[in-house]
């Protein structure tokens, strides 16, 4: 293979892909722009939203037995509620879109008095968002006027405050931050790094060989002294170069949104790090080349299978698929870097690239994703050729898998 | 002379269909050759077989005396390739087109550059030299893929209907550039064609093909008198009748 052939194809298909308004902007730019974009969108819809549930007044209607408990003025004390002590029909607060209502089973007084449980019983149509917000804050207050009455009940029998909770559970977290972070990034970084790069690759991918075959310009380059595979080459190095471009770009801009969000936030961004040794970053970087080898190459041999642009766009969801299933699997509880799992394609190296993040990674198990990655790469690329080779391909015809079965 | 351009017994067989069978000619060093025959008579097979686009299942081809098959990369060297099936690359300019096919030729560069500055004169392509190919005419774009087919100053040149969707002006430019190419610099021109007319002035000698099979391979006159026509287009229609 003569490199000087190699890097002529490969500049020539950059500098067609640098001039290609839609896809520099589809596979470059968006994605840098898309993240911060749609936190910042989200964050200030959400932010509107909650603002205007704040705002919105809620009636609560008050069963006449509870008047002369305290419950009336405590639910007034909150200024976003309407206190109404008047009787009302459970059924019909279905109908009601900003009432709640609270009644009390038997005598309120009497059950207090026998040192029994009374019933408050809160009613309202809860599948909406303002009132299933409004019943929370309804509950943290009576839950306050409850533990009063427990604090009343135990002073009138003598009891310390401690009589009523043996257990006081409290939590310790050894782990640190950076390794709190690495367990989310761990768990959703590998899926979107694969998404990613295989949307980088398949772009491009389509465009240079499907896209070739429509445009009619692949049957010249077959007439040149080139042979198949400084084509496969030349084409594969632009694939892989965008998908990874691509990948980062949209990495980027993912974590300058959500550290961008943790800011506007109120949150300590300094604080946040990683758990990542140097020697984690060098197998990461080694993982994300690997999936970027095996789905340009996945990309190039399937995209090569349709004789237009718009044939290969169906093969793209099933395609996505086969990438999208290992990955999400790789999120799964209790899913981890096994001999068995280092050899299924994409999942190994989501789970190799969480146990990076997470700092626990053995060298032997990434080792052996490296191998297995390496070889799925190499096989994806020996796919490419075999059908790039085939004469329907070169004439822009539909591959015969019958011939590429016989090597024709 | 040894030929430039051998076709010894070719056949091409796709499934249980014969497309094209024990076909044989030659062409030499300043020769044109028309190859003729009607829509699905196996002249692009054949083109492409000589081009090394498709593997024949019978026969060899020769280029510069290099077997197609055993000597791509040798056969393609000394070939320029153009048929109607081939298009530019949309957003490269005319001349970063042919330099890049130089390249891929592996013409030195400053040989490259005096030939691509030679091609821009002859094809009159200073005009719209830093257009992108997307946005140029059918006859620029002609003119622009026959530049790219002889940019590495073949021996050999194969036109599949080069005149297909160009005006007459635009035809005739390129009608005499085939026949200075062959007559001045000596290379062998095969030249396929619907226009019997443009074979008639430009062809030394007629290859015609029917159902895959070689119908008639000499001159003008032979083929005339083969089947007592007078014109050209008389006699071809005589022999692809059956």
């Amino acid at each position: 293979m003569r490199t000087s052939i190699i890097t002529t194809i490969f500049r020539k298909e950059i500098l067609e892909v640098l001039r290609d308004k839609r896809t520099l902007y589809l596979v470059i730019l968006l994605p840098f722009f898309l993240y911060p974009a749609l936190f910042f969108l989200i964050g200030k819809v959400g932010q509107s939203q909650a603002g205007k549930m704040q705002q919105e007044k809620v009636t609560v209607l008050i069963d006449p037995a509870l008047e002369q408990t305290p419950v009336p003025a405590l639910i007034g004390s909150d200024p976003s509620f309407v206190v109404k002590v008047q009787a009302f029909d459970s059924q019909a607060l279905a109908e009601e879109k900003t009432t709640i209502g609270i009644r009390v089973e038997g005598d309120y007084a009497a059950g207090l008095a026998a040192n029994e449980s009374v019933i408050l019983r809160i009613t309202g149509d809860f599948s909406k968002d303002l009132l299933d917000g409004r019943k929370q804050s309804i509950t943290g207050l009576l839950n306050k006027l409850n533990q009063s009455l427990l604090e009343e009940r135990l002073q009138g029998v003598k009891l310390p405050p401690t009589f009523a909770q043996p257990l006081l559970i409290q939590e310790e977290d050894l782990a640190k931050p950076s390794q709190r972070i690495g367990k989310v990034l761990g768990a959703y970084a590998p899926m979107l790094l694969m998404l990613f790069i295989f949307t980088g690759c398949i772009y491009i991918a389509i465009d240079i060989t499907a896209g070739e075959k429509e445009r009619r310009t692949l049957q010249t380059l077959f007439t040149t002294p080139v042979n198949v595979r400084e084509i496969i080459a030349g084409k594969f190095l632009a694939v892989a170069c965008v998908g990874l471009a691509s990948a980062l770009m949209n990495l980027f801009s993912l974590v300058f949104a959500v550290l961008l969000q943790a800011k506007l936030m109120g949150g300590n961004v300094s604080a946040i790090s990683l758990a990542v040794s140097a020697q984690g970053w060098v197998w990461m970087i080694t993982l994300i080349v690997l999936s970027t080898v095996f789905l340009a190459a996945l990309s190039m041999a399937v995209s090569l299978l349709a004789n237009s642009y718009k044939e290969s766009q169906s093969y793209v969801s099933p395609l996505m698929m086969l990438v999208l299933i290992p990955a999400v699997m790789a999120q799964m509880p209790g899913m981890e870097l096994t001999m068995t799992t280092a050899l299924v394609p994409v999942l190994n190296i989501c789970l190799a690239i969480g146990a990076i993040f997470k700092g626990a990674f053995s060298l032997p198990a990434m080792g052996l994703v490296v191998f297995f990655a390496l070889l799925y790469g190499l096989l994806a690329l020996y796919l490419a050729s075999l059908i790039f080779g085939n004469e329907n391909v070169v004439t822009g015809e539909k591959v015969s898998w019958k011939l590429l079965r016989r090597g024709v | 002379m040894p030929a430039s351009i051998e076709a010894r017994n070719l056949g091409k067989r796709f499934g249980e269909v014969h497309a094209v069978q024990e076909v044989s000619f030659e062409v030499h060093p300043g020769e044109i050759v028309g190859l003729l025959g009607p829509n699905g008579a196996g002249k692009t097979t054949t083109l492409r077989m000589l081009a090394g686009l498709l593997a024949p299942t019978a026969g060899e081809a020769f280029i510069n005396q290099h077997s197609v098959q055993k000597e791509p990369l040798l056969a393609r060297r000394a070939l320029g390739f153009l048929t109607g099936d081939m298009d530019l690359y949309r957003r490269l300019t005319p001349v970063e087109l042919l330099a890049y096919f130089g390249q891929l030729y592996e013409v030195p560069q400053p040989e490259l550059q005096r030939r691509i500055d030679e091609l821009v004169e002859a094809f009159g392509i200073g005009e719209f030299k830093d257009k992108h190919c997307e946005k140029l005419s059918t006859g620029q774009k002609q003119r622009v893929s026959i530049a790219r087919t002889l940019v590495h100053d073949p021996a050999v040149v194969v036109l599949d209907e080069p005149t297909t969707g160009l005006d007459i002006m635009a035809s005739e430019f390129i009608l005499q550039f085939i026949r200075r190419m062959a007559k001045e610099n000596g290379k062998a021109v095969i030249f396929s064609t619907h226009h019997l007319d443009e074979v008639e002035r430009l062809c030394d000698r007629v290859v015609i093909i029917h159902k895959g099979r070689l119908q008639h391979h000499g001159d003008i006159d032979s083929a005339l008198a083969a089947t007592h026509q007078a014109r050209l287009a008389d006699a071809f229609f005589e022999m692809v009748q059956f």
